[in-house]
């Protein structure tokens, strides 16, 4: 079986009807998509197939030959942060982050059909992924940032070389 | 403050964002075992009968362990504090909740641990299950702790958490009227994204690397060593990236099993729970019973108050006595009551045993006193806030184990909560602060109650 992730095709041995997340994470270890429950209701899992947010848990990895995969690993690498990376850190809208991932290619491929910065549709984007740690305020206002798009000097809130960075909208 | 209320750096916020954050479920290590746990089928019940001897026989088994493996089988949660240890480890002859880890297997694949577990012949005879806090006082409750059915061992083995202020019998005397309410906040899973996991790797030099999602890493590693009966230096904890705790992450889950299993099969473990063995078996916040009759004046003034609480501890001690602790030295909440009388009991059951969760023991008791005084004000006619402040606490005003408050900060939050809401107070309400209390504001009742604040 031949996967695409984040650009790189990828052989796999073993059978078609292993959860794609399985596959990503113990055959290629790409483990930004988490297994919070393993049964499609958390969405911690969530990947990108051809641009649209799936529960890679749920997903027989064949059903996924030869679409374009991508992970959070594939949307921005720490040094070149996507926007909707980028609003994520400036509204500290991870707290625990384990939910991240799947939260950030929802509202990847939210942003990507034009979402607006209306709250009510970036919720309905977002539904059925669960957060336990921020109340889910901040990621909305990220999303929501994100959408208008807003410029995020992440000076004060990324460590480290991330200190001043172009961003997506305003520019 | 430097802090609040400023944009401070997040140390993890890029690589949490970018999926580089290493949980220990992504923590990958060649040669790693799954372990699958024997759960209790029932809340209470003996065990007469555990084979493992065709689990341990199936290829690709590499370790089945049980009760008799564990060199020292119970240590309490809080041991180290003095407090004796009433739980096993593993059960052993019988299991008091459903979902009670019986034995625990390693194996090639998670499949094939399944697969052993459901190979161990095991044989229960179900007990009568008593899973109410009240029904635990009744002369026929099931009897299920070898403590009896709450716990005997607070100071001087006292039974309960008592604590006596002022003169109560007076307080009920001088009061118009006696206010009851009765509160039961009910169990509540803490549901962290991430499940209880962790990995143990064997290292050459015969110490064991512990991957473990604990909260509370230096407890973890003092519980593992006192059940393994080994120096601390034989264990090297990993940990500090929680998907989520909330108190859930507090206890130790994982790691002291897992380790077992690293030590009999000499390969990496990894333990890592289902969504339904986290809903099933991991720790809940407790729930409570709380009794309340408040005397109170016609005016609003509280002059006493006697509580029983019921804290509901499941089926082994662990934190339960240390949180109803803190429960009973709050149980006045933000409000500066003279004459007190209280009584809390940890109360066993056949409950998933209960733990920490954001506030132990005072969230609940925070939910009993503010429902009730909006009970009291809606009997007095008074309003909800205007009592609050009438009897919040203020400089010098003693908590029930006697600490004088220096600085409370009741008085500023509820002026901030009513102007939030857009409630217009009084004049007088207005303008009060937490300085100490005289005046008008200094009733006969309250007189003997305020405290020295020197040497605080």
């Amino acid at each position: 079986m031949n996967l695409t992730v984040n650009g790189a095709a990828c052989e796999i041995d073993g059978s078609a009807l292993t959860p794609l997340l399985d596959v990503l994470r113990d055959e290629l270890g790409v483990t930004g998509p988490k297994a919070g429950c393993h049964q499609g209701g958390c969405g911690a899992c969530t990947v990108l197939v051809d641009g649209e947010p799936r529960r890679s848990c749920l997903m027989p990895a064949g059903y996924a030959e030869g679409a374009e995969i991508v992970t959070v690993e594939g949307i921005g690498a720490p040094e070149d942060l996507a926007p909707i990376q980028q609003a994520f850190v400036h509204y500290y809208a991870a707290q625990c982050g384990f939910c991240t991932s799947g939260m950030l290619l929802a509202a990847q491929a939210y942003l990507a059909r034009g979402g607006s910065d209306d709250h009510e549709s970036i919720q309905e984007a977002l539904a059925g992924h669960v957060c336990r740690c921020t109340g889910y305020a901040k990621i909305i206002d990220a999303v929501a940032a994100a959408a208008r798009g807003d410029s995020f000097d992440l000076t004060t809130t990324a460590v480290g070389k991330h200190t001043t960075m172009a961003t997506g909208g305003a520019e | 403050m430097k802090v609040v209320g400023a944009r401070i750096p997040r140390y993890d916020g890029v690589a949490h964002v970018t999926g580089r954050t290493t949980y220990v479920d992504d923590v990958r290590v060649p040669g790693t075992l799954w372990a699958k746990a024997l759960r209790s089928p029932v809340h209470h019940a003996a065990v007469t009968k555990l084979d493992t001897s065709a689990a341990e026989s199936m290829p690709g088994v590499h370790a089945v362990i049980t009760w008799e493996d564990v060199p020292l089988l119970e240590y309490g949660h809080l041991s180290a504090l003095g407090i004796p240890a009433d739980e096993p480890l593993l059960a052993k002859d019988e299991v008091r909740y459903l979902g009670q880890p019986i034995a625990v297997v390693a194996a090639e694949s998670e499949q094939l641990a399944a697969a052993a577990v459901a190979a161990i012949d095991v044989a229960f005879e179900e007990r009568p299950a008593l899973l109410d806090v009240r029904a635990a006082f009744d002369p026929d409750a099931p009897k299920i702790h070898q403590w009896g059915n709450w716990y005997p061992h607070f100071e001087n083995e006292m039974d309960r958490r008592q604590i006596r202020k002022g003169d109560i019998d007076r307080a009920f005397e001088d009061a118009d009227t006696i206010v009851q309410g009765v509160y039961r906040p009910a169990a509540i899973e803490h549901a962290p994204i991430e499940t209880q996991v962790c990995q143990v790797v064997p290292e050459p030099d015969g110490r064991l690397t512990i991957y473990s999602c604990t909260q509370a890493l230096y407890f973890s590693l003092g519980v593992v060593a006192a059940h393994l009966q080994q120096p601390l230096n034989r264990f090297k904890l990993v940990g500090g990236t929680t998907g989520g705790g909330f108190g859930g992450k507090v206890d130790t889950a994982t790691e002291t099993v897992t380790c077992l299993l690293v030590l009999k099969a000499n390969r990496p473990v990894k333990w890592r729970w289902t969504r339904e063995e986290e809903f099933l078996c991991s720790s809940t916040r407790a729930p409570w019973h709380m009794e309340l009759a408040t005397a109170v004046t016609r005016d609003g003034w509280i002059l006493g108050q006697k509580m029983l609480t019921l804290h509901d501890a499941g089926a082994y001690a662990r934190f339960s006595p240390y949180g109803l602790t803190k429960h009973s030295f709050h149980h006045t909440g933000a409000y500066s009551i003279p004459h007190l009388h209280f009584d809390g009991y940890v109360v066993f059951t056949n409950r998933v045993p209960t733990t920490a969760m954001r506030g132990f023991g005072v969230t609940s008791v925070s939910f009993a006193v503010e429902t009730h005084m909006n009970r009291i004000a809606n009997l007095l006619g008074l309003d909800p806030i205007e009592i609050r402040l009438k009897n919040a606490n203020r400089i010098g005003d003693t908590s029930p184990n006697g600490v004088s408050y220096t600085d409370p900060s009741t008085v500023d939050t509820l002026k901030a909560i009513a102007d939030a809401i857009g409630h217009e107070l009084p004049a007088d309400y207005r303008t009060m602060t937490n300085e100490p209390r005289s005046g008008e504001l200094l009733p006969e009742h309250l007189v003997a109650q305020v405290g020295s604040t020197e040497g605080h």
